[in-house]
């Protein structure tokens, strides 16, 4: 064996915790995002719907306001769940749209660029991989859903006084879990679309296809077998449910929560948390067999 | 001391019933190492069971004695360059390397310290600003050297590094790949490149259909290689005289006198005793020896003898 001069020192020098590593892949996801006009117009538009309950929240709260604005106590808008429930339903619609324009770019270029050796060469798993894409979608769907939510409801908590906070505890929790049910099955359904076609535009589709194509299809599988089986696979009306028990509110037709309205029929709730669990699982199925240091060619 | 070699102990992998690598046993030294074969042979699944990218169906790789599917230790250890042109969307070339190094677990005072290290060291320092996208294919190759050493690696895995590279660049390349061989570093390079193979590696890995053919020094392995004679050129003044007397000899298969008159081409079973021999005859002979030389004790004849024509570029 040849006799080597060990000239080279490896590197000593300190580390960050392991557990932090994931927080790199959305600083430049972010600042990518920070450079279109685009994504900063709309991002800019989904926080309108919080400011305008948050005056509604104020104006009842206000009579010098209620005087300008001449509005009688008779025209007030009650806050209640079903007024969280309203914003929680608008809010998570412009998600969807923010999935469809910030998701498929999160896994589907480096799958294209075979980018991915790059990242899985280092101290760094696939699990950290996809939680730090996902965090890119998480932190920004948090900023549009539960924490303008929660804003609104120590708002209207502080104004309103007298306990209210106490009583309507309930709905705070709701909009947290509710929100985050959402965020974290939206995410999950995009980066899964995302790394199974590769093609960003592609997946884009895919996302609002596995809405609306899906409900169409419940709603014929419902009208020809006269059923209401057919929601299982009707997104909107999973979610729909599962805030409906949440907030122990009915969802109502023509609200801000109107993409998310329960279309009648009596599916039980267990079934539609079923039913999200197991498309969760299909999406980790997939970004686990397309998530891989190498590509496997069979 | 922890073992300094790779390790691949009776490995096999195979992706469903089509075959990577088949039994494989190597225990390779620091060094350069040049795994060669043609294509679909099994260099990149060696190279990926190395990075641990993926995991043998059967025996285990160890890496300076850690074993591959422990990656918190392996990749501070390792570094590895892919084939393919793999960047991040929109990156410039220091964000490149500097974003890598944050993912790797570097602090940031460090990170730059190494991102600036690492591209002087592959001399793109002054391109660093522009994006990865505006690369040549050369710079790009280097670039993505850059990623592999920046946090200063004892394994570097580089997969076909010298391709899209111009003479000047593949030269500057080979050059730091000596120096980091020479440091006692592990350089595993695969490359159908097979003259620069011979120019750069300390040992070979021949692989052919998802078996190692052969390994070691390549003048080892070529003495292995019992059916195909020996060749050895003798430059000199009176070839004709010397092929008269070596013919004379039972192991001497072929002699060919070169077109010049000044050389004599020798085809040999038994080379250390046709040495031997040529000693004897330069002196009873009275020849004028210039030079002997093996010519056919490199990669590109090794190939050939045990691979064949199926694909190595000379």
């Amino acid at each position: 064996m040849a006799v080597f001069k060990h000239a080279y020192k490896g590197y000593e020098g300190a580390l960050t915790p392991a557990w932090s590593r994931f927080l790199i892949l959305p600083r430049y996801a972010f600042a990518e995002k920070r450079r279109s006009r685009f994504f900063s117009l709309f991002f800019l538009v989904s926080i309108l719907a919080p400011l305008i309950f948050a005056l509604l929240i104020y104006v009842q709260h206000s009579l010098s306001a209620m005087k300008l604005l001449q509005i009688g106590s008779s025209n007030l808008i009650t806050v209640n769940a079903a007024f969280f429930m309203n914003l929680l339903g608008w809010q998570s619609m412009m998600t969807l749209f923010l999935a469809a324009f910030v998701g498929p770019g999160q896994i589907s270029p480096d799958l294209a660029n075979n980018a991915l050796p790059l990242y899985l060469s280092r101290p760094f798993s696939r699990a950290e991989y996809v939680l730090g894409k996902m965090s890119v979608l998480l932190i920004l769907m948090s900023i549009m859903t539960w924490i303008p939510g929660l804003l609104l409801f120590i708002l209207q908590a502080s104004l309103e006084g007298n306990g209210w906070f106490g009583q309507n505890l309930r709905i705070a929790g709701a909009i947290f879990l509710g929100s985050w049910i959402w965020i974290l099955f939206l995410s999950l359904l995009s980066l899964a679309l995302s790394a199974w076609v590769k093609w960003k535009p592609m997946a884009g589709g895919l996302l609002f296809g596995s809405f609306f194509v899906a409900a169409g299809f419940g709603g014929a599988i419902n009208a020809i077998l006269r059923t209401s089986w057919g929601n299982l696979i009707n997104i909107s009306h999973l979610i729909g449910t599962v805030w409906t028990s949440l907030f122990e509110r009915p969802m109502h037709r023509g609200s801000g929560a109107f993409f998310f309205r329960v279309h009648g029929g009596d599916v039980p709730t267990w079934c539609c948390w079923m039913a999200l669990v197991l498309i969760c699982a299909g999406c980790l199925y997939l970004l686990s067999h397309k998530i891989r240091g190498a590509e496997v060619v069979r | 001391m922890s073992d300094p070699r790779i390790v691949f102990d009776n490995v096999s992998r195979f992706y469903g019933e089509v075959l990577g690598v088949n039994r494989v046993n190597l225990a390779i030294p620091p060094g350069i190492t040049s795994l060669v074969g043609p294509n679909g042979s099994g260099k990149t699944t060696l190279m990926n069971l190395m990075t641990g990218l993926i995991h043998p169906t059967r025996g285990s790789v160890t890496i300076l004695g850690i074993p591959t599917g422990r990656p918190e230790e392996l990749f501070r250890k390792m570094g590895y360059c892919t084939q393919f042109d793999a960047f991040p969307k929109g990156l410039t070339g220091y964000q490149f390397i500097y974003s890598f190094l944050l993912v790797h677990g570097m602090v940031e005072s460090e990170a730059v310290r190494l991102t600036e290290e690492a591209l002087e060291r592959v001399s793109m320092t002054a391109a660093a600003g522009r994006p990865v996208a505006a690369y040549s294919k050369g710079m790009r190759q280097r670039i993505k050297l850059a990623q592999a050493i920046a946090h200063r690696p004892t394994v570097l895995v580089l997969d076909e590094p010298l391709n899209g590279l111009d003479p000047m660049a593949r030269n500057e390349t080979i050059a730091l790949f000596k120096q980091w061989g020479g440091e006692g570093r592990h350089v595993i390079v695969s490359s159908h490149i097979l003259h620069e193979v011979d120019r750069i590696s300390d040992q070979v890995i021949l692989l052919s259909h998802g078996y190692v053919v052969a390994e070691g020094q390549i003048h080892d392995v070529r003495s292995e290689v019992k059916d195909q004679p020996m060749q050895i050129l003798v430059r000199c003044d009176k070839p004709g005289v010397l092929a008269a007397r070596l013919f004379e000899k039972d192991n001497v298969v072929e002699a060919k006198v070169n077109s010049d008159g000044r050389g004599l081409l020798v085809r040999t079973r038994d080379a250390d005793n046709l040495y031997l021999m040529l000693n004897r005859i330069v002196l009873d002979s009275g020849l004028d020896v210039d030079a002997v030389a093996p010519a056919d004790d490199d990669v590109n004849s090794v190939y050939q003898y045990l691979i064949g024509g199926e694909g190595g570029t000379t």
